[in-house]
């Protein structure tokens, strides 16, 4: 049994890239506008059916419809920000909780609406292939989780920390008046902000979309497992949520093979529960919870 | 009390005459909405009144209707006498849910861990089939009461008319005591609350308990009503109805609850045949709510006339 775990933990840390793309594209909201987006998982299933129906619908190429793809969905999140965040962004925390949730559930709507008895499958850019190496087993798809998930990490890491996007940005995460005292549009970076976020969130969705029949649903499934990743690592935290997405990637392999398959279902729920009841803090996170 | 609040009292009375005048499939439509005004009481308690992000009260909802469903099938108890136990069980998982409240889990972390509580719930219906019957779901014998077993929609109307006037009425009590004003000031200001030594904890106990016994006893209800217990009632589109009951209605508002559930649980009925529409409009119509109506039709109904301003909202 244990000569699987090499095999587990790769295969574990190739789908856990996904749910740390997802998780780091929800953190860079939170950290932003302190909005957690419970609408996320829905925008991420947006961009693998925007691929789809450019693909299918319009007849474009895979790459084509990709960028489209990510285009639209950072259009999507500037003007959701913009219209619907922004006008309540000073009111109570329910009304942003609640506003993320409803327009989740209308873009889930939309998706049933259209696609909700069918069995969507997303075209695939390249044939599945299996390489061998070390007893262990990576297909293509596997191996373009990680290098695409490394590269968009490295270049966040470079427009954060290089750019003048980025510094306004860091900016802005640390506080949001200060930012606008010395003359920053808040406003704007804060549309440009969850454009970009729902843009990263969609290209996890895509990814996903080469694994998954798609189905309206597969929004929730993405959110939870995205909010594990932010849990584990620590709410707010950006390399908390890429650590903490990994960490999930691997334990829902391990518990569903060691344990019982009923537990991949359920690991993500698991993490979440156990980690807010025993540390909220996460890994990496600062303190969580209200002490009187 | 006000003479003019007794006017509400008309409500029920009406409604005595109400299956005179509809079908039954009409009729099927207000016991739902019946069902519903004890989901939204229930769910307003905490998100409304306590002011807590929690998200488990399809959970509880669930609980309620599969305790009385396993109650009257595996033990075969008849169904009223399941009616508080199953409310019982609602508040048992309303403790169990208040357990990271207590423990200092607010805002965000406390919706995320309550959504996934749900949706570990909804797993565990379809895991446990020697009990629920699994994704098959669990067909319930028809609602008895005193030997007199409930067949028409008629006869559960007036049943379920008792027990949601009952309840309704009690946690309106509840809600206008010191105990409902202790869940306001927590809402307004935990720390401020605190330190007028209202003991915090136990009032989040009791509030999430109270919610998941009235949400419980709605399960029950839906279990006789429906008479058939399958795991997708219970997922993420149960929730959005649930959300927007009390948005609609009025967060915090016991008037609000009931007006909101009358609303939106007659709208699904019109759409059953698309599937999606449900979401879509629930979405939109929450969000319009939010935008341009923050505190719901109570606050238009207040507006219209001070005796549907609820008592204990009064001064602010």
């Amino acid at each position: 049994m244990l000569s699987l775990l090499p095999q587990l933990l790769v295969s574990g840390i190739a789908i856990g890239m996904l749910y740390a793309l997802i998780g780091l594209s929800m953190t860079i909201l939170y950290r932003a506008t302190t909005v957690v987006n419970f609408g996320h998982g829905d925008l991420v299933m947006a961009g693998a059916y925007m691929v789809l129906i450019f693909t299918i619908h319009v007849s474009l190429p895979f790459i084509p419809a990709l960028l489209l793809s990510l285009a639209a969905l950072f259009g999507f999140g500037y003007l959701l920000h913009r219209a619907f965040i922004w006008p309540i962004i000073a009111g109570p925390h329910l009304s942003l909780a609640m506003m993320a949730i409803a327009i989740g559930y209308a873009v889930r709507g939309l998706v049933r609406l259209e696609y909700g008895s069918e069995m969507a499958k997303m075209p695939r850019p390249f044939e599945e292939q299996f390489f061998f190496a070390y007893n262990t087993v990576m297909t293509l798809d596997e191996i373009t989780f990680c290098v695409v998930v490394v590269v968009m990490l490295i270049a966040s890491y470079f427009v954060f920390s290089k750019t003048r996007f980025g510094r306004i940005v860091q900016a802005m995460f640390q506080t949001q008046r200060g930012a606008a005292l010395v003359g920053i549009n808040v406003r704007l970076y804060n549309n440009l902000i969850w454009g970009v976020g729902c843009a990263l969130g969609a290209l996890g969705g895509v990814m996903l979309g080469l694994i998954l029949v798609l189905d309206p649903d597969a929004g929730v499934w993405t959110l939870l497992r995205g909010f594990a990743a932010m849990t584990l690592g620590g709410f707010g935290s950006l390399y908390g949520a890429v650590i903490g997405g990994l960490i999930i990637g691997v334990l829902e392999k391990v518990l569903g093979t060691y344990v019982s398959t009923a537990f991949i279902d359920i690991t993500c729920y698991l993490v979440i529960i156990v980690v807010l009841l025993v540390r909220p803090r996460g890994l990496f996170g600062q303190h969580a919870t209200l002490r009187i | 009390m006000k003479p003019t609040r007794s006017l509400f009292w008309l409500l029920p009375l009406a409604a005595l005459a109400l299956p005179l005048f509809i079908n039954p499939y009409h009729q099927y439509v207000i016991n739902l909405i019946l069902v519903y005004v004890l989901v939204g009481v229930g769910f307003n308690i905490v998100v409304g009144n306590l002011g807590q992000l929690a998200f488990s009260n399809v959970a509880f909802f669930g609980i309620g209707a599969y305790a009385s469903a396993i109650f009257t099938t595996q033990l075969g108890i008849p169904w009223w006498l399941t009616i508080i136990p199953a409310g019982l069980a609602g508040a048992l998982a309303g403790c169990a849910a208040s357990i990271p409240a207590l423990r200092g889990v607010r805002l965000f972390y406390l919706a995320i861990m309550t959504l996934a509580f749900g949706e570990l719930m909804r797993w565990t219906y379809i895991r446990t089939p020697f009990l629920t019957g699994g994704s098959m779901g669990l067909t319930v014998p028809p609602a008895e009461l005193f030997g007199w077993v409930l067949e028409t929609e008629t006869q559960k109307f007036y049943v379920f008319l008792v027990i949601v006037v009952v309840i309704v009425v009690a946690v309106g009590r509840i809600l206008e005591s010191r105990i409902g004003r202790a869940f306001l000031a927590i809402k307004n200001d935990e720390r401020a609350a605190a330190a007028m030594a209202i003991p915090t904890g136990r009032y989040f106990l009791l509030a999430f308990a109270l919610s998941g016994f009235v949400v419980g006893v709605g399960g029950a209800m839906y279990a006789a009503l429906v008479g058939h217990l399958s795991p997708e009632a219970f997922d993420l589109v149960q929730l959005i109805l649930h959300f927007a009951i009390i948005m609609v209605g009025g967060l915090g508002s016991l008037v609000g609850s009931i007006f909101g559930a009358i609303l939106i649980t007659a709208t699904p009925e019109l759409f059953r045949d698309w599937p999606g529409f449900e979401e879509l409009m629930f979405g939109i119509v929450i969000v319009l709510v939010i935008l341009f109506l923050p505190r719901g039709l109570a606050s238009l109904l207040a507006r219209l006339h001070p005796v549907f301003k609820d008592r204990y909202l009064r001064d602010d």
